[in-house]
């Protein structure tokens, strides 16, 4: 067991004060890719669309907007009890 | 008959060996000194005893005892022995010849040499040892206690002298035991100092007086902390609280409550201090928010005003919610994947507040290990458990514990050591994130999903019309790119005038351009298929982009030429300006014809 004099402090890896910001920022980003993604889906046709292109739009919607749902549940009082 | 005295002697020798032995009850140690005071001004009963302890013996002594009467053993919430500013080691031990007697025995800091001295403070705090009297009394009534306890303090030395002051919340005191000497001003009886007191020695001793403090009890205190690694603890404590004292009697009057000022005993409104970083507090019960409270946020601590949603008079009680949210950088220290909480286990509820029952439960994050208890005096820890909230696989780990008769000298720290893989905490994230890309790929599956029952040629044909022309484009805007580079070139030669150079780089240009065109007339093939009309226009296409490259292609002829002094200046100038005025054109009719495509 280690003892607190070789104990540093423990910081967490993102600074809870700047969550709200964050959400802002990466909900937009989230919501550009999604839109993005929804007006490649429905604009190209079968023999234009690419998949690489479509899995990588995706992905990048999904880690920007839902890591922000995520991160967002810190910042409600009301989640926070129950929501970490 | 001699015989019969040996052996009773040998009884005698042995049992008094057995004590010595134990070391428990020295006969040598004398208390030289006593100060004690009572205070019980609150509702709870706080002794501090001074003690001068002297050895009259031959041999040093190690420790010594402190005796309490059954009754304040049964009330007893805590009990700290100094000396010289520093705590001594105490713990709860018998002694065969005062079976009813509680005794704690003390290790002093260094042994005590034969005829020396030391100063020992005593400090206890007793619970619901006030007992009111009248028992009920009605709205508007005073609310009077009784005090029963020992003139003399109670010690298993015999004492020089001992004086004992109780302090008394106001004037009004209905009686008290006398014992001469004994003195009383407005807010203190003095009794003493009695000399020559022998050991164990007890005389009751009973105060009946008026005490208006709030007699508020927390029944119940269920306290959860939740830690997570993103930098919040959320604290929450579920509370039940019971006015405790002289029951009301007879009806509530609303009316009389408001108008006159004259309810003493009953309790409107408490003070809570939680930490100074507390962030997002509430304070609420099972119907919503409780509105009449107020938060003071200080330098070192927030302030809560809470009042009740109704006036506590006495045996009424009432159960709410507070909580609030800390950094985690303030309680959590690491080391690696090791870690240690360190927070209190009860913070302050109210002043002079006593809590019959706690319940802490601590929520770690998912996948912790190794967990180890550390606590400052003995609880009883529960086993643990799992907690599962959203997002949670296997469940957060809970450590349970449960004390009984706790008071403020228990806000202390506990310190839980854990282990934790940080990577771990990208978990949770990582799920929402999956089930969101999974979302996506339903999309993408769904697009691909193809339930026409015959194909329809027009379209077909129509959508590979469009596919190829689109492909024309990219093609040809490769192309336009690589026209723009090759005129770079002339430029960068015109200045270096390096042809040598300067030909490797344009042939590789030239050779990407011809590509690109080979695909675009590869597409004027397959366009031809579906349709004459737009292969028509790609050609034509085509045929304008091979009059603009030979253009370009004599432009950098020519500056090669003027480069390497085969033209003249003027010269040059007379072949460049109708090519340059070609090319324009070229480059206008390219424009028109792929707006059309």
């Amino acid at each position: 067991m280690v003892g607190l004099e070789s104990m540093s402090r423990y910081v967490s890896p993102v600074n809870p004060a700047i969550y709200p910001h964050l959400t802002l920022v990466l909900m937009s980003i989230g919501v550009l890719f999604t839109a993005w993604f929804f007006v490649y889906e429905v604009t190209s046709t079968k023999l234009t669309r690419d998949f690489f292109k479509e899995c990588l739009i995706a992905l990048v919607a999904s880690i920007m907007a839902r890591m922000n749902r995520y991160i967002r549940c810190f910042c409600i009082p009301v989640y926070t009890v129950s929501l970490k | 008959m001699r015989g019969c005295r040996y052996l009773l002697l040998c009884v005698l020798v042995g049992v008094l060996a057995l004590g010595w032995c134990q070391g428990e009850l020295n006969k040598d140690l004398v208390n030289k000194k006593i100060e004690r005071k009572v205070d019980i001004t609150s509702q709870v009963v706080k002794i501090a005893t001074k003690i001068t302890l002297e050895n009259s013996g031959a041999a040093p002594v190690k420790s010594f005892l402190v005796a309490l009467t059954p009754e304040e053993k049964e009330k007893l919430s805590s009990i700290i022995v100094q000396s010289g500013g520093s705590v001594l080691k105490i713990r709860e031990t018998k002694v065969d010849e005062q079976p009813d007697v509680a005794f704690y025995k003390v290790d002093l800091r260094e042994p005590l040499n034969p005829s020396k001295t030391v100063n020992v403070d005593v400090e206890y705090i007793l619970t619901h040892i006030l007992e009111p009297y009248p028992a009920s009394i009605q709205q508007g009534e005073k609310q009077l206690v009784k005090y029963s306890g020992n003139h003399y303090v109670l010690s298993p030395y015999p004492t020089t002298t001992q004086t004992t002051t109780v302090a008394v919340p106001s004037p009004n005191i209905e009686s008290y035991s006398r014992l001469k000497p004994t003195a009383h001003t407005d807010t203190s009886i003095t009794y003493g100092p009695y000399e020559s007191v022998a050991a164990f020695s007890e005389d009751a001793m009973s105060i009946h007086y008026e005490n208006n403090s709030p007699f508020l009890t927390v029944t119940r205190l269920e306290r959860m902390i939740e830690v997570s690694h993103w930098g919040n603890i959320a604290v929450e404590e579920t509370i039940d609280v019971l006015h405790n004292g002289a029951s009301l009697k007879g009806p509530f009057s609303r009316y009389d409550y408001q108008r006159e000022h004259n309810s003493y005993s009953s309790i409107k409104s408490f003070k809570t201090i939680i930490p100074a970083s507390a962030k997002d507090v509430y304070y609420r019960d099972e119907i919503g928010n409780i509105s009449t409270s107020h938060m003071r946020i200080q330098d070192d601590a927030v302030e809560l005003d809470l009042r009740p949603r109704f006036p506590l008079f006495g045996g009424w009680k009432t159960h709410y919610k507070i909580g609030y949210n800390v950094p985690s950088y303030e309680y959590l220290y690491s080391s690696g994947d090791e870690y240690l909480l360190k927070l209190r286990i009860i913070d302050h509820v109210f002043d002079d507040m006593t809590i019959d029952e706690l319940l802490l439960t601590i929520i770690l994050p998912e996948g912790v290990r190794n967990i180890k208890l550390e606590t400052p005096y003995p609880v009883e820890r529960l086993a643990d458990t799992l907690h599962y909230t959203y997002l949670d696989t296997v469940g957060r780990p809970v450590v349970s514990l449960t004390k009984k008769n706790m008071v403020e000298a228990h806000i202390q720290d506990l310190s839980l050591h854990y282990r934790f893989p940080s990577l771990l905490m990208l978990q949770e994230p990582l799920l929402v994130v999956l089930a969101f890309f999974l979302l996506f790929l339903m999309v993408i599956l769904y697009v691909r999903l193809d339930l026409t029952l015959s194909k329809d040629e027009a379209t077909e044909s129509k959508m590979r019309v469009s596919s190829h022309c689109e492909q024309v484009h990219t093609h040809h805007e490769k192309r336009a790119r690589l026209y723009e580079k090759l005129e770079e070139e002339i430029h960068k030669l015109k200045s270096s005038k390096d042809v040598a150079q300067s030909q490797t780089t344009t042939k590789k240009i030239q050779a990407s351009i011809k590509d690109e065109t080979q695909f675009i007339n590869d597409l004027v093939g397959k366009i031809r298929a579906d349709s004459t009309d737009y292969a028509d226009k790609v050609a034509e296409l085509q045929k304008v982009d091979k009059a603009l490259r030979e253009c370009v292609v004599q432009q950098l002829t020519n500056v090669e030429k003027l480069v390497s002094g085969k033209m003249s200046k003027q010269q040059y100038m007379d072949t460049d300006n109708p090519l340059h005025r070609k090319k324009e054109e070229a480059l206008e009719r390219i424009k028109s014809l792929l707006s059309a495509i």
